[in-house]
């Protein structure tokens, strides 16, 4: 474990120099934001109508969260990188080292992103205050259940971008798996709440990883109840364990692959 | 006539200074540090028609930077440039056609094609018809030796056999003046050789003057009946090859792995830069004595390894200051 | 003058020629990303059938023009992507030195470098575009202005990329300045105009010309109007002018390697 958290350290020290990224990275966040506030403003005739549930407050907020966790995440480099290193053979050199790839990609990925993340949840914060004013009915403790919802969703999320890019063993170009997976989560998962798909529809997704790397934790930012706290963070670790096995999986297969073809 | 003028030629870069560490960094986005780097200062030299001219010197001594000059793609700050009576800056394109350019770290080549394939696209650049392609392809095929390759991707080519392609391709137009940058770098000496007489036998049949540079001694040794030598961005000698070599490269180190020891301590025109043991390092003055005699004395017969050598640039180049002073 | 264009142009399909069989060396990649890029675009109707569902109109857009928004929108980012890829590319190309080899081509520097690579994807961005023209419904004169506006938007999207790239000559952080202008521009250009109001539409029908590139023409194909089409054209070549002062403005600081980025 120890190793594990220097990787993380040693990331967050080399990318605290890259402040730019994280400003320009922010002003693209903004921009997303801005134009989703416009849209449902445009929408909301009235501030204090309900759609599927939801104020015109509470649905910004939930895009305030969504769009933190999307953004900061940084798939494509995440999936870019994990590609390369099988197409490369890098991926093959970790086989001797004293730590699992997965756990390694893991750690090397969140310490990258970690200082990204909270600096975009603090100016998310800052820019939801702005637009609307007031923040959701949160006592702090709840903040903190939040949070934490949030860094399991992150982690989820690698853990599954790892899987769809591992898939680079057994096909050429893995970059469309990744795609499809991006536009599902923004479509299904960043801009709308589950609530608002067909009741057929919902079954599944609560079933489905959006629910625990989007709408679980943006869920709770605007409507908290300790009851699906509890239910969504079980979900979560639930899910990081499934990940991680199909990950290892996946990676085990793959590099018996390489190792027959003599790659 | 002068085919390349240069006069009192100087350029500068602003270098970003940036601190070690996180510190650093930050400072470096609120008050960002520059530093003046004087690559080529105040030179000036002429090219004939025909010749072949190394323009050699250390790495970062400037050697890129003048060529670029002299190729439009850098402008210079101070000076004048004439390169066949045109001003590289003002009529690039006019000049493109009638120069061409083999820079040995950069590649011009599409990898996934073939070179026949990469020549053809040459030839569109330089809009030339297509028969006259062919036949320029089929000629240069024959004199740079390519028959074994010119259909397979280049990617899957040697680097000496893509280098010979991009001189190849640098020739398509019949451009006047040759600009190599570094061709032999990286390239092992078998391969450079091989490079070099192509080069030589180039200028003799189409008469292209050759503008080269290059940070080793053996390629213009060579090649050349001229040499330009620069250090920090000023020309510390511009003579004959003759003279430099009667001067300066009149001296050949000579390693050499022997069987039994040997005494070489008082012989003319041999100085001793190592013995230990049956390692042996020296150094032999050409003018007193040819490495052939040398090598007669060590006695083949106990030779178990040699290599001989030149002497590296930097020596030259600290010699020759020594001898202005 | 007529002979050096007709020149450049040869150069450029050739150059594009090279670069489309070079992706076809691998036929099954190629295919994936232009169908997936169909499949990825077609997510965006889902997103706008919701909101359809929630209201029946957003301003002077209906279903069916939002969806033609969408359609153009893509092909504009097709054609750019496809003919122009290096122009989202261009700082590198600065930073590392290689606008060596197209300066040393009797050819325009510019056209040469930024047509100098293709992005295979975007064929499936234009292809989306034309599946969505056809299911908004073929007419001849509407045909024609479709492709006409992904042109000129196109041309504007390459342009504005350019100009902020070129900013590299300049200052060291200029690609990720023009990254976020360019996915700005982008984003805004799959919402119609009417959700925007005040300064921020008066922006994007000037500095940031998705207005231009992308709403005008949707209006001017639902019902033709020859003002905004004037604007549309003029806007266009305006915008090329400015790209090429800018490019050769700073080609003049160009250093042609990675010395600028030293470190002590």
């Amino acid at each position: 474990m120890k190793k594990y958290l220097f990787i993380i350290k040693t990331e967050i020290m080399s990318n605290l120099q890259y402040i730019f990224n994280v400003i320009f990275g922010y002003v693209g966040y903004f921009i997303l934001l801005f134009i989703l506030f416009n849209l449902w403003k445009y929408l909301y005739s009235d501030p204090n109508e309900l759609i599927n549930g939801y104020s015109m407050s509470q649905m910004m907020w939930y895009v305030v969260i969504t769009e933190i966790l999307w953004m900061a995440l940084g798939g494509k480099k995440l999936n870019t990188k994990i590609c390369n290193d099988v197409k490369s053979g890098n991926i093959t050199y970790n086989i001797n080292k004293p730590y699992s790839y997965i756990g390694y990609s893991l750690s090397t990925h969140l310490g990258d992103i970690l200082v990204k993340g909270v600096v975009y949840f603090l100016l998310g914060m800052l820019t939801g205050l702005i637009f609307l004013g007031k923040f959701p009915s949160l006592n702090i403790i709840q903040v903190i259940v939040v949070i934490i919802t949030m860094f399991l969703a992150t982690i989820i999320s690698i853990l599954i971008i790892m899987a769809l890019s591992l898939v680079a063993f057994f096909i050429e170009d893995a970059t469309p798996f990744y795609w499809v997976y991006s536009k599902l989560i923004l479509i299904l998962g960043t801009i709308f709440p589950i609530e608002y798909f067909p009741v057929i529809f919902q079954k599944i997704l609560n079933f489905s990883p959006i629910y625990v790397v989007s709408y679980g934790p943006a869920k709770l930012f605007v409507d908290f109840s300790w009851k699906s706290a509890v239910v969504i963070i079980i979900a979560q670790i639930i899910y990081i364990f499934i990940a991680y096995i199909i990950c290892q999986i996946i990676y085990k297969k793959g590099v018996k692959r390489i190792n027959v073809n003599g790659g | 006539m002068a085919i390349i003028e240069v006069k009192k030629l100087s350029k500068n870069f602003k270098v970003k200074l940036k601190e070690k560490g996180f510190k650093g960094s930050i400072k470096s986005i609120f008050k960002p540090k520059h530093k003046i780097v004087k690559a080529v200062k105040n030179i000036s030299f002429n090219v004939e028609k025909g010749e072949i001219v190394a323009f050699i010197g250390p790495n970062g001594a400037g050697k890129s930077t003048t060529i670029k000059m002299l190729t439009s793609i850098l402008f210079p700050d101070k000076g004048s440039i004439k390169v066949l009576g045109l001003n590289p800056m003002q009529d690039r394109k006019k000049l493109a056609y009638e120069i061409g350019t083999v820079f040995g770290q950069k590649e011009q080549l599409w990898t996934h094609l073939t070179p026949y394939d990469n020549f053809k696209f040459f030839g569109a650049i330089y809009d030339i018809p297509d028969a006259a392609v062919e036949r320029k392809i089929e000629e240069l095929k024959v004199l740079f030796e390519l028959d074994d390759f010119i259909n397979t991707p280049v990617r899957n080519l040697s680097l000496g056999q893509r280098i010979r392609c991009e001189i190849v391709a640098s020739l398509i137009h019949n451009p006047k003046i040759l600009f190599l940058d570094e061709p032999t770098i990286g390239l092992d000496p078998v391969v450079k050789e091989n490079i070099r007489s192509l080069i030589k036998r180039m200028n003799k049949e189409y008469k292209t003057t050759i503008f080269l540079t290059s940070h080793d001694v053996g390629d213009i040794e060579k090649l050349c009946k001229r040499v330009i030598i620069i250090n920090n961005g000023q020309i510390v000698l511009d003579d004959s090859m003759e003279n430099l070599k009667y001067h300066y490269l009149n001296k050949k180190i000579v390693e050499a792995k022997m069987k039994e020891k040997i005494n070489l301590d008082d012989e003319d025109g041999i100085t001793i830069l190592k013995d230990k043991g049956y390692n042996l390092k020296i150094e032999v003055d050409t003018t007193k004595r040819s490495v052939a005699d040398a090598i007669k004395l060590l006695n083949p017969d106990n030779i178990i390894d040699i290599n001989i050598s030149n002497i590296p640039l930097e020596d030259i180049i600290s010699n020759i200051y020594k001898n202005k002073d | 003058m007529l002979m050096a264009v007709r020149n450049q142009i040869k150069v450029i399909f050739l150059s594009i020629k090279y670069a489309l069989m070079r992706e076809l060396l691998n036929k099954t990649t190629f295919l994936s990303n232009v169908i997936f890029m169909v499949l990825n675009n077609s997510s965006m109707i889902i997103q706008w059938l919701i909101l359809f569902s929630i209201r029946d109109n957003f301003g002077d857009y209906g279903l069916k023009q939002v969806i033609l928004l969408i359609g153009l929108s893509s092909s504009i980012y097709g054609f750019a992507h496809f003919f122009f890829e290096k122009s989202f590319k261009l700082s590198e190309t600065i930073n590392t030195g290689k606008l060596d080899a197209y300066i040393v081509q009797p050819k325009n520097i510019l056209l040469s470098t930024i047509t100098s690579d293709i992005q295979v994807s975007a064929l499936g961005d234009l292809l989306f575009g034309l599946i969505v023209y056809l299911f908004y419904g073929f007419s001849f004169p509407s045909f024609i202005l479709y492709y006409i506006f992904t042109m000129t938007g196109g041309l504007i999207l390459v342009c504005i990329s350019v100009i902020f790239h070129s900013l590299s000559f300049w200052f060291n952080n200029a690609d990720l300045g023009a990254d976020t202008i360019n996915n700005m521009m982008i984003n805004v250009s799959t919402y119609p105009d009417s959700i925007f109001k005040g300064a921020v539409k008066w922006l994007l029908f000037t500095i940031i010309p998705v207005g231009i590139a992308n709403y005008i023409p949707v209006k001017i194909i639902t019902s033709f109007n020859p003002y905004l089409f004037i604007i549309n054209i003029s806007v266009c070549l305006l915008f090329i002018v400015i790209t090429f002062i800018i490019f050769y403005k700073g080609l003049r600081r160009y250093s042609s390697s990675n010395l600028m980025s030293a470190r002590i």
